[in-house]
């Protein structure tokens, strides 16, 4: 019999991002890597593990393996516990039937007696696809001071982009008066961050409702949330003023990694009392030679540089040769950049070989990507916009 | 898997590292940018396979205690064995502080008689090297001896000035060991003693239990000078290749860390199949501002450099202010250099701070120590 706790929290990392092409195709979008140390995962771990919440449940689907290893048994997180910790939920077979998880809440659905083993009062759905720093304990505090059924964490966002969230109206008392999904016209700009609190008990009535419903899409936005505020459940919006952006796509993963340089962070990642925790490779401190040159960027442990590297954000392992530079990059564990070779506005991912001499990206346009593991032969050159991976080489040695 | 434990000494408070081991043990010496002296041998015992580490503590373990943890970085906090912090045990005999590894075993035989292993490597802790001692465990079985001691081979012996508290092992063509010398004017053989030891459990816990009855203190020249000179048991050297440094002043601990800044140097500490574990501290990574200008240097995680560096290491959380300039300095973890402040041939210990426009200079044959804590 496990020991009842007070707060559940449901981490959906399922998800392909298939915006984000070559990065997610070997790996799901929550276990990207980000901003020098960490991979997106770490922020909503790290939150729970800073706002007390110490069971977490991880739902996988597509492409586990680099996730899985990843989470381990949760000791970067302070989530290896006995009573609680980190669990990955894969989809799996029962006596009658198997399914893969068909939506956010038939995930949800699918996972109800992983959830009724601790009998908690609460259960917080997060997803893995944002960067953010929260302290959920806060929300939790505004959801029981409400009395609610359900609260959503909103943002404000600038009125032009409403149309691509799910905005909330809310009355002066903050409760959720309307949702309307990605509506053309907005009344509202404060748009659901897709972390929500629900009492356990309704959420699990709605959850085996949704369910029974054939024609539901088994989605939380779509169906589980207009269906609650139709039955005129207690719904609230909670709101969120920080740091939060979403990396769904290539040019906003590169982004928010640029995000880091500026000369005052929009999300403080060196508070010694919010760490953001990330599972460490272990590798000594960077080294910068003497014919190098760095500024403006983020260099981890492990790199080493005798190039030039300029507005960039170096994960651990990199190297970057003499003669090479390094411009607006963004350049993931492991990537080397050969002697010679001009890297700018591009993502390098894992592992990646950029050869002597190859040219990737351009001073202007979209962002170029070499995608993980690929080397790229001496000379070759990435246009802007370009994603290059294993396939789309070309073939050695002539037609 | 290797039936073999480890016991790491962590030294005796060394005047020639003047502030540096004030309050800390040799062992919690902050080396390389993120690391302490002790997790180098115990990251070797790691790698061979050691599930059983012993560390004997004396007075100011603090630093060691909050560092070690549970063992969970080193993968030492099993069920069965792992880490075992051996703190002294006060009593009328035992004054909190040892005067050597020999009496620090012999407070210790209660953890010796407990662990199962057959063997147990023993080790001083002033010594930084990446050594396989996977390697050094099988020669030792498969020679059947009795002893086994880790030696590194000089070509050239510096005999320009007299090196305090070292040992050398005569050595002959199939590494037995005919004979040692402490503490010598002159070497008269060219191997150094690493203080590193081989032995089976039951023989250590004989040895050190029949040198204290006889009322024994040092356990190179009561313990192991006396088993070479008496012959009888069979006693190896194993030589150790690659670079290693040995800790025990204020020049030795900064020419080590210089001495990282070279690439060959590096590789051979760091490589990545025996690779240094230590506690892991969640820094972001390091930043460098637009008017940053490093050159040859190491720089750790969650470092913030605006100023220049040159020649230098930088620890964890160090801060560096625009127009601050450091070269040749080693400056430990969370300590910060404002601005327009000049340093040269400078230690700073950890969360030292030098005021904006201060200005230090140490000779590279005397580095300035600045202990932890202190605002200049």
């Amino acid at each position: 019999m496990l020991r009842n706790k007070d707060c559940v929290a449901m981490l959906l990392a399922g998800g392909q991002g298939s915006r984000l092409g070559i990065l997610t195709r070997n790996m799901a979008k929550p276990a990207v890597p980000f901003g020098g140390k960490y991979r997106i995962i770490d922020f909503p771990l790290s939150n729970c593990s800073n706002s007390g919440i110490d069971t977490v449940g991880v739902l996988t689907q597509y492409r586990p393996l680099e996730l899985n290893s990843y989470i381990g048994a949760g000791q970067p997180w302070d989530l290896d516990l006995n009573n609680g910790g980190v669990f990955v939920l894969p989809p799996y077979m029962t006596a009658k039937r198997g399914e893969w998880y068909r939506g956010t809440a038939n995930a949800i659905y699918q996972n109800i007696g992983f959830i009724a083993q601790y009998d908690p009062n609460l259960v917080l759905i997060l997803s893995g696809d944002h960067i953010y720093k929260m302290d959920y304990a806060r929300m939790i505090r505004a959801h029981r001071g409400n009395e609610a059924d359900v609260t959503i964490a909103v943002l404000e966002v600038p009125w032009e982009e409403t149309s691509r969230f799910g905005i909330m109206n809310t009355d002066s008392d903050d409760r959720v008066t309307e949702f309307e999904e990605k509506p053309k016209r907005a009344r509202s700009n404060k748009a659901s961050m897709g972390v929500y609190v629900f009492t356990w008990a309704k959420l699990r009535k709605y959850l085996e409702l949704d369910e029974a419903d054939p024609n539901s899409s088994n989605d939380f936005g779509k169906n589980i949330i207009p269906r609650m505020l139709g039955d005129g459940q207690r719904m609230f919006a909670y709101a969120f003023n920080g740091y939060w952006k979403d990396v769904g796509t290539i040019e906003s993963l590169w982004e928010a990694n640029m995000d880091l340089l500026g000369p005052s962070l929009p999300i403080n990642l060196y508070d010694k009392n919010w760490r953001v925790y990330a599972r460490n490779p272990g590798m000594p401190p960077h080294y910068v030679s003497a014919s190098s040159k760095v500024a403006n960027s983020l260099i981890t442990e492990g790199s080493v540089v005798f190039g030039s590297v300029e507005r960039s954000v170096l994960f651990a392992g990199v190297t970057v040769e003499a003669g090479a530079e390094a411009r607006d990059a963004v350049v993931m564990p492991g990537a080397v950049i050969r002697a010679g070779a001009k890297v700018e506005r591009a993502i390098i991912a894992e592992g990646a070989v950029i050869g002597a001499g190859c040219r990737v990206g351009e001073p202007t346009g979209l962002i170029a990507v070499v995608g993980p593991g690929v080397t790229l032969e001496p000379g070759q050159t990435v246009a802007a916009g370009e994603q290059c991976c294993a396939e789309s080489m070309p073939a050695k040695g002539g037609a | 898997m290797a039936n073999v434990m480890g016991v790491i000494y962590t030294g005796e408070p060394n005047p020639a590292l003047r502030e540096l081991t004030a309050l800390r043990a040799v062992a919690a010496l902050p080396v390389a940018g993120r690391y302490r002296l002790i997790d180098f041998i115990m990251s070797c015992m790691v790698n061979a396979g050691v599930k059983n580490v012993g560390v004997i503590t004396q007075k100011n373990y603090h630093s060691l205690m909050d560092h070690l943890g549970s063992g969970k970085e080193w993968d030492l906090h099993g069920k069965n064995d792992g880490l075992q912090i051996l703190p002294p045990f006060l009593s009328h005999e035992n004054t909190g502080l040892y005067s050597g590894m020999l009496e620090a075993l012999s407070s210790n035989t209660g953890y010796l008689r407990r662990s199962k292993q057959e063997y147990v490597i023993l080790s001083n802790s002033h010594y930084l090297c990446n050594v396989d001692l996977a390697g050094m465990i099988d020669l030792h079985v498969s020679r059947d001896a009795d002893l086994t001691m880790l030696y590194a081979h000089q070509a050239q012996m510096s005999h320009s000035a007299r090196r305090e508290d070292y040992a050398y092992l005569n050595i002959d063509e199939n590494e037995r060991l005919t004979g040692i010398e402490i503490n010598p004017t002159v070497p008269s053989y060219p191997n150094e003693l690493l203080e590193v030891y081989l032995l089976r459990r039951e023989l250590l816990r004989y040895l050190v239990d029949q040198a204290v009855a006889n009322g024994q203190r040092h356990f190179r020249r009561n313990v192991i000078q006396r088993l070479v000179n008496e012959g009888g048991l069979k006693i190896y050297g194993h030589e150790f290749k690659g670079h290693y440094w040995r800790v025990d002043s204020v020049q030795t601990y900064f020419q080590m860390n210089m001495s990282l800044l070279d690439a060959r140097a590096r590789q051979a500490v760091f490589t990545p199949d025996r690779p240094i574990l230590t506690k892991v501290r969640d820094d972001m990574a390091a930043y460098y501002g637009p008017d940053a200008r490093v050159v040859n240097s190491l720089v750790a995680d969650g470092c913030r450099i605006d100023g220049a560096v040159e020649n230098s290491v930088l620890f964890r959380g160090v801060v560096v202010e625009r127009g601050a300039s450091l070269r040749n300095c080693i400056i430990m973890q969370d300590a910060q250099i404002e601005s327009g402040a000049s340093l040269d041939y400078c230690i700073l210990d950890k969360q030292a701070v030098v005021r904006a426009d201060g200005r230090l200079a140490g000779h590279s044959s005397y580095p300035i120590v600045i202990a932890k804590d202190v605002i200049i």
